[in-house]
């Protein structure tokens, strides 16, 4: 039993981490620039090439989600209820607007021109930035959930949302009136995140119980056919399995292929065509609560930060690793080998 | 006026009148007769009437002069006019006969002299005309024409109209003229541009069409001649260009191809990275100056000549590495490397010319894919007789071990080797299970595969069963042994019991039990998760254990192991991997487990890939506190009695079952949705939750302490 490949190192940890939980991470789409937000009540944005913090901005209260919306501007989603608006050269932030209750998760649709945010006062809200500050001017509409939004993604027009209850509904952007489609999530517990895959025929969606299921917008039997969910972040122990819950999902924007992030500090990726596991990494030092494939696939960003899923207890320190990605590691791998004639 | 011209008349007739009367008085004096004097009067009148004629007739010539002068010059007037075409003005003015001749003649003459001065203007500027006219026509037709330099104008038709005429010719001439230097100017330039791509001098090529042409300020040859020469010459520069560009073309294709298979340095690249750039370029897509002169292509083919030598040398040594590079996958994976591919004979075959090397190198790497293909399906029964070859040594060891008689001298690193006795014991006892369970999986590769597995050119159930025959006659030896020791032992005893004095009791029976013990306590002690990793890597070999601790209570002949060794064995170990204490707890483990270990989040997939494990082995002591959150707890409940219902593959490798069947109908209800609809909530809301009440809490007590 030689190893076949020495475990890899970890990557490159970030200097500077947030002092307390990781709620997300996201590289740009124009650089490596890395926003990060924390419940330590700030959103900060990191040059990951550089490993230097470049801003650093105060909310009032623990930060759920941030979203890019260039290069110089970006969006954060806090738990005091605000969707804010951040301008990083002036530092300055501005209030979007306001939800009911604490907001979960943001996007920024470049289709839409349009910040979408979910919140746990059952509603979705999309916003338009352009606008100037006042919610009355800058709220474009809200729409009922049938239960707190835990999660969103979009790709293009579509917008999937999950909610507690195991609720997903399937929106297009240019009719927001209802959804296009209302499902119930295929994993019979809580979900945890969801994401659309860059072709944007459908989504994969996490659980709290060590599952993934890979889903299809198509309704049409044959797409239906090809959707499945597998198994992961569990540990065999005595003969049982231990599960942990599937915190995070990353598409590799070239290769298709995915990495997942669970709370057993592991991170895996995946060929969903292949069904195939492609590459686990080395365990983190705690949960994995985000992950984030740079613009060109080059770069991981890891964040390892406990995430409250067994309440208040003594935990790593949390820490944003940088990972180079190896071609090998997110490449799917053809399915059998050729077959040479001798 | 009348009156001074009456005067002279007066004047003269009153001379004649005192003549008249002097001559009377003469003639009275003289006396003349009356006759005579009549014939004297006579005279006197006929010779007057003959003055007056003449006078008259003079008056009369110079009269007739007059008209002529007039006549001709109106006639010369006129002529000039309808030469100038232009009406004459005073032709009228002669109808009316105004004045008198000297008038009118005085009238005629300036027009005259005007009317020829402006003929004259007009002329010259014919002429000039005429002399452009000429010029361009030698320019443009050569100077063969040029003798009629002296142009002859036409005198009689000068007017204005004809005036325009030349004028439109010449501005057409000049035109011309215009259109042919732009287009001998448009040749130059193309002429240009080709010989600086082609490397050629441009004046020379030039001048031998006319020497003109090189001089870019003055005067060029604007010839039919000159331009049909400068178009054939474009023409054939331009197929050259076009030969040399194809030439050029296969020179950087071939390079490409080189670079590619030798993976020449990117520097090396760039030198000529302008040949190989223009690959794809179209014919006037190539303007760089020199890129096809006959020095750079020699260049470009030198290179390329030397790539070629290059390329001979390296694909020898492409070679060599290659079917290096088997041979240590064959070693790796102890395969005999197929003896058809000799590296020696390749090499051979290149040296001689008999093979090209680049299909040899295909051939070894496509047999490097293939090995490594096979490499791949051996892989796992490889690191199963990876282990058993292990073990086997340990045991050769433990037998030689045995064989000491001074083993418990208690010396310099006894208390190691008496760990790792301990240790042996262990792995040759699960030995039989071993081979057994290798035995099995090597047969359903070959029933698989339709092949023999060799290991190292043996076949492994070859070795398998060779080792198995031996074992059974080692036992057989050692249960001899044993018999005849009781034997011995009884005889002993039979005679001690006549004489007495009996020797002490045989350990064995007391010492077997310490094993045991500890073997019980070795599957319930496992309090760590990463024990717990190795032991689900050794998952195979759970069941071997299981043979393994009946083979102990069956009580092979294992030598017994004094409890004090036990109290030893943690310091031992930490002695020896003071980098993973945590192998202290579990001093029956396999010794591989620590290489396990390393290997083990690598290996983790394979390990899955196995499929159907001790998955539902049940263990009574699950340690709750490791799971996480109250659901998640659960949901282990669940997932654990979900495969009892209906085993289906958990990993994802295997997963093909459509979702439906993979979400196992749950023998319970599900427990979450409905009835906790209340409580579920996210670990961000739990958070939230906990966080918002320490505030107030801690606010509270802010509030207190300020009270």
């Amino acid at each position: 039993m030689t190893p076949v490949h020495p475990p890899p190192a970890p990557g490159r940890e970030l200097s500077n981490p947030p002092t307390e939980g990781i709620s997300n991470l996201r590289f740009s789409n124009h650089s490596d620039h890395l926003l990060v937000s924390s419940w330590d009540k700030t959103v900060r944005l990191y040059d990951a090439s550089a490993d230097s913090l470049r801003g650093e901005f105060m909310h009032g209260g623990p930060v759920l989600d941030c979203c890019f919306h260039d290069d110089s501007s970006g969006f954060s989603a806090s738990a005091d209820n605000t969707v804010r608006r951040i301008v990083f050269s002036h530092g300055k932030e501005d209030i979007l607007g306001r939800h009911d209750a604490p907001v979960r998760c943001i996007e920024y649709s470049y289709a839409a021109g349009q910040v979408i945010t979910g919140s746990w006062d059952k509603t979705l809200k999309c916003w338009d930035p352009r606008g100037a500050s006042g919610q009355e001017k800058t709220l474009v509409g809200t729409y009922p959930q049938p239960e707190r939004v835990y999660s969103l993604s979009l790709v293009g027009n579509r917008l999937v949302v999950a909610t507690a209850g195991r609720h997903v509904n399937v929106y297009d952007l240019r009719n927001m009136s209802q959804p296009e489609q209302r499902r119930e999530s295929s994993l019979k517990y809580q979900t945890r995140c969801v994401i659309c895959y860059p072709n944007g025929t459908g989504y994969a969606l996490s659980s709290v119980e060590g599952r993934v299921a890979m889903e299809f917008f198509d309704l049409s039997e044959a797409s239906q056919a090809k959707k499945y969910a597998f198994k992961c972040h569990r540990k065999s122990e005595a003969g049982r399995d231990i599960v942990y819950p599937v915190n995070a999902i990353a598409f590799h924007p070239v290769y298709g292929t995915f990495a997942t992030g669970g709370c057993d500090g592991f991170v895996n990726v995946w060929d969903g065509n292949n069904k195939k596991r492609l590459y686990q990494y080395s365990k983190y030092p705690t949960s994995i609560a985000a992950l984030s494939f740079s613009r060109d696939g080059r770069l991981l960003a890891v964040a390892s930060s406990y995430t409250f899923e067994e309440g208040d207890k003594p935990h790593e320190p949390d820490a944003i690793f940088v990972r180079s990605v190896n071609e090998i590691e997110v490449k799917p791998k053809p399915k059998v080998y050729p077959n040479p004639p001798a | 006026m009348s009156t001074t011209k009456n005067d002279p008349l007066v004047q003269v007739e009153t001379t004649c009148g005192t003549l008249l009367y002097e001559l009377q008085i003469i003639w009275d004096e003289v006396g003349e007769t009356d006759a005579d004097r009549d014939k004297m009067l006579l005279e006197l009148e006929r010779e007057c009437l003959e003055v007056y004629r003449r006078k008259v007739d003079e008056a009369n010539h110079c009269r007739a002069q007059l008209r002529r002068t007039i006549a001709d010059s109106e006639a010369e007037l006129a002529a000039i006019c309808s030469a100038m075409g232009e009406r004459p003005v005073h032709i009228r003015q002669s109808d009316q006969n105004a004045g008198s001749l000297k008038e009118e003649l005085s009238k005629i003459l300036p027009q005259l002299e005007e009317m020829k001065k402006r003929k004259i203007e007009r002329r010259n500027q014919f002429l000039e005309v005429l002399e452009q006219m000429q010029k361009i026509t030698n320019a443009i037709y050569g100077s063969s024409l040029s003798i009629s330099s002296k142009t002859v104008v036409d005198e009689t038709d000068l007017s204005l109209r004809k005036l325009e005429d030349l004028h439109r010719q010449l501005h057409e001439l000049q035109k011309e003229k215009s259109d042919r230097l732009k287009q001998v100017q448009d040749y130059l330039n193309t002429l240009n541009s080709l010989c600086s791509v082609l490397g050629m001098d441009f004046k020379l090529t030039v001048n031998e069409i006319h020497p003109s042409l090189g001089d870019p300020e003055g005067f060029r040859s604007i010839s039919d001649n000159t331009i049909e020469q400068l178009a054939t010459l474009i023409k054939k520069l331009r197929e050259i260009k076009i030969q040399r560009i194809q030439r050029l073309k296969d020179l950087a294709t071939t390079m490409l191809e080189l670079w590619n298979l030798m993976d020449t340095p990117t520097e090396e690249q760039q030198m000529f990275q302008n040949v190989t750039r223009n690959v794809a370029a179209s014919e006037h897509e190539i303007i760089e100056p020199n890129t096809l002169s006959v020095d750079f292509i020699n260049y470009v083919e030198a290179e390329v000549s030397r790539l070629e030598q290059l390329k001979s040398s390296k694909m020898k040594e492409l070679v060599l590495k290659k079917s290096l590079e088997l041979e240590e996958i064959c070693r790796k994976t102890h395969l005999l490397p197929d003896p058809e591919c000799a590296v020696e004979d390749a090499i051979e075959a290149i040296e001689s010319g008999f093979a090209d090397a680049a299909t040899i190198l295909e051939q070894i790497e496509l047999l490097i894919a293939k090995v490594k293909e096979e490499a791949l399906s051996r892989k796992e029964i490889l690191e199963k007789v990876e282990k058993w070859l292990m073990a086997c040594d340990e045991e050769c060891w433990l037998e030689e071990y045995n064989r000491d008689e001074n083993r418990y001298n208690a010396g310099k690193g006894a208390h190691l080797t008496l760990k790792r006795a301990e240790k042996a014991r262990a792995l040759v006892n699960k030995l039989p299970g071993m081979v057994e369970a290798l035995a099995s999986k090597t047969m359903a590769w070959e029933k698989e595969r339709e092949i023999e597995f060799l290991y190292d050119g043996i076949r492994l159930l070859a070795m398998l069963g060779e080792y198995t025959i031996l074992r059974q006659e080692k036992e057989q030896e050692r249960r001899m042994l044993r018999d005849q020791k009781k034997l011995k032992g009884q005889l002993i005893a039979e005679q001690e019991s006549l004489y007495g004095s009996k020797p002490s009791p045989s350990k064995p029976q007391s010492v077997k039990k310490g094993p045991r013990y500890s073997t019980g306590g070795y599957s319930q002690t496992r309090p760590t998760k990463k024990n717990e990793r190795m032991q689900n890597d050794h998952l195979n070999h759970r069941h071997d254990d299981d043979t393994t601790f009946s083979a102990f209570r069956r009580g092979l002949d294992i030598v017994d192991t004094p409890v004090r060794k036990h109290s030893s064995t943690p310091r031992a170990v930490n002695a020896i991997e003071p980098e993973s204490p945590l192998l202290s707890r579990k001093p029956f483990s396999p010794i591989t487990s620590a290489v396990s270990l390393k290997s083990n989040t690598t290996n983790m997939l394979e390990v899955e890939d196995n499929g159907e494990k001790s998955h539902k082995m049940l263990h009574p002591n699950n340690d709750l506190s490791y799971t996480s959150p109250l659901k998640t707890i659960s949901l282990v409940d669940e997932e654990n009695r979900t495969p009892k219902v209906m085993p289906f593959p958990c990993t994802p490798l295997t997963v093909s079952v459509p979702m439906q069947t993979a979400m196992t109908p749950a023998p319970i209800p599900f427990a979450i949705t409905k009835p906790v609809e209340e409580t579920e909530q996210s670990f961000e809301e739990r958070r939230l939750a906990f966080l918002l009440s320490k505030t107030q809490i801690t606010a509270s007590r802010v509030i207190l302490t300020g009270l």
